[in-house]
């Protein structure tokens, strides 16, 4: 199996312990205790609420918490390079800015308005190749479709170089077709660039197809482990509340483990 | 020395306007002292208007009052307490702004108000500063002074300097903040300088237009550039060269015998006729929505 070749020792590059996030009177996160292991694709599962996306914003330090979250393997200690792709980018869609605009903005220092440096375009380019949206680079960023922004947004968090690199919900909105086609994507550059990759899924099917580690989160750590170990009627109908009408999970991580 | 440096700056920006109202050092100084403004005012207004900071420049413009009433408290020259209070009521509300859950206009309402209030309350008492609030209402580029413009021209320096090595910064952290801050922007740090320098650029356009209309001098070539543009660089360029279009014609209309207008209001006249323009050639290209809002 692919994680035994990316991690054969089984490091992690995320430890979090005891993580406590509480934002006014409500309990967002109770004393969290997972790992993401390094190199490998990691999955976080749960209903709508129950801190996925703070969980995200804490290892990205965006959010205040108690607790650690540490980085043992990240080469600047303690501040590792992320990428993150947020669920969905609220911006102002009426702005002139093209693709290409957007994207050296991140990493280009003399302004634009001086024109772009042919090094970066290249760079820019090259990029948008490996995630198949060159034909973007010079359309309106605002007038893109959601599918096509966030495979602008996934350019952009690769354009980091990333050691850890974070996904809020990559296939939310996309088609089951979509969803698997950029999951393949993701495994694909993972692969070769050697970066770890956490995500938050709502799709059970993709989980289990392309997770390699799965934390089920409810405030606090329901399981954690791989797929197959994990997405079980007892884990899910304690993750999610009430029994889930899926077909055998079970087996269909391991049939598809095998293929990923 | 600096004097004479002016005068000779002055002198060479008016060679390029053989009209008669340009004999008089008065409008020499004027035009010296409004092709410094517009530039930070048209680029510090791209910021603003991909920001939406319009009211916030608008409330730091009104604590214009607030800054001569310290004056007059502390018996310091406006040229100085504007300058300073207009930083700190900058500096506050970013502060707040980050800070608070409170949503920004309301905290910017707030303090809008305060200072608002403050100012009127003391100057009122004053009957002899109390006339001189017009130049303050409706902004006096006429009498600009020399100290003025040399102090113009170290923020100049200042603000090319931050634009240089920020703009593209900027850029990222208008789309997002929070994406940017992940991708190692130091947002923070960007934003206040970026609330540092929209404060003074905002209290030496209130110099230019006044009170009312310092919003309209930023806005408003911003504006009129995002209806032109296409990508970032175009909005740029097009923003700057309207704002220098709009101060130089304001200030000759301004000086005409059939005209006789007050410069400030002739400036934002102008160009809100390029914004007209900007509206129809919005109506004629099939597809894109017009930015009429602030």
């Amino acid at each position: 199996m692919s994680d035994v070749i990316c991690n054969p020792h089984h490091e992690d590059a995320v430890i979090l312990s005891d993580v406590k996030i509480r934002l006014g009177d409500n309990l967002i996160l109770d004393n969290v205790n997972a790992r993401v292991p390094l190199g490998e694709s990691t999955a976080i599962v749960g209903p709508n609420g129950a801190g996925k996306t703070s969980l995200t914003l804490a290892i990205l330090g965006q959010v205040p918490y108690k607790g650690t979250i540490s980085f043992p393997h990240c080469a600047k200690p303690g501040k590792p390079r992320f990428g993150f792709v947020p669920q969905k980018l609220q911006f102002d869609r009426d702005m002139p800015m093209t693709v290409m605009d957007y994207l050296l903005s991140g990493i280009q220092i003399m302004p634009i308005f001086f024109g772009y440096s042919g090094k970066h375009r290249e760079r820019i380019l090259k990029m948008l190749d490996e995630v198949e949206c060159r034909q973007l680079a010079n359309r309106s960023f605002g007038a893109l479709s959601g599918g096509e922004i966030q495979r602008v947004l996934l350019a952009q968090a690769l354009l980091q170089d990333p050691e850890i690199l974070i996904l809020d919900e990559p296939t939310a909105g996309v088609d089951f077709k979509g969803g698997q086609v950029c999951c393949e994507l993701l495994n694909r550059i993972r692969k070769t660039r050697r970066f770890t990759q956490l995500m938050i899924s709502h799709d059970l099917a993709t989980v289990a197809a392309h997770a390699n580690h799965v934390i089920c989160l409810n405030h606090r750590v329901v399981a954690q482990g791989a797929p197959h170990e994990v997405l079980t009627h007892e884990v899910l109908s304690a993750t999610f509340g009430l029994h889930l009408g899926i077909p055998d999970l079970h087996n269909l991580a391991k049939d598809v483990s095998k293929c990923s | 020395m600096i004097s004479s440096i002016i005068m000779s700056l002055s002198e060479f920006v008016s060679s390029f306007l053989p009209f008669e109202c340009m004999d008089a050092m008065f409008m020499k100084r004027a035009l010296l002292g409004l092709l410094l403004i517009a530039p930070l005012a048209a680029v510090t207004g791209i910021q603003v208007v991909n920001s939406r900071m319009a009211f916030f420049s608008d409330a730091i413009g009104h604590s214009a009052f607030a800054g001569v009433a310290l004056g007059l408290i502390f018996s310091v020259s406006p040229n100085f307490s504007m300058p300073v209070l207009a930083l700190f009521v900058g500096f506050l509300i970013m502060y707040l702004r980050r800070g608070s859950r409170l949503s920004s206009d309301t905290v910017i309402g707030v303090i809008f108000s305060a200072v608002v209030a403050f100012g009127l309350a003391v100057v009122s008492r004053n009957r002899s500063v109390a006339k001189d609030m017009q130049m303050f209402l409706f902004g006096d580029i006429l009498t600009i002074g020399d100290a003025e413009i040399a102090s113009l021209i170290v923020l100049a320096v200042a603000f090319i300097l931050f634009q240089f090595f920020g703009y593209n910064r900027m850029l990222s952290i208008s789309v997002n903040p929070q994406l940017a801050s992940v991708h190692r922007i130091p947002v923070a740090a960007y934003q206040y300088i970026f609330a540092g320098l929209l404060s003074l650029v905002v209290i030496y356009s209130v110099r230019a237009v006044g009170v009312i209309l310092v919003t309209a001098l930023l806005v408003v070539p911003a504006a009129t550039a995002r209806n032109f543009s296409k990508n970032s660089g175009s909005m740029f360029w097009i923003s700057l060269i309207i704002s220098i279009i709009s101060v130089v014609a304001g200030l000759l209309i301004s000086a005409q015998k059939w005209a006789n207008t007050p410069a400030g209001a002739t400036i934002v006249l102008c160009a809100s006729v390029f914004f007209v323009i900007s509206l129809i050639y919005v109506r004629c290209q099939p597809g894109k929505t017009s930015d009429t809002e602030k």
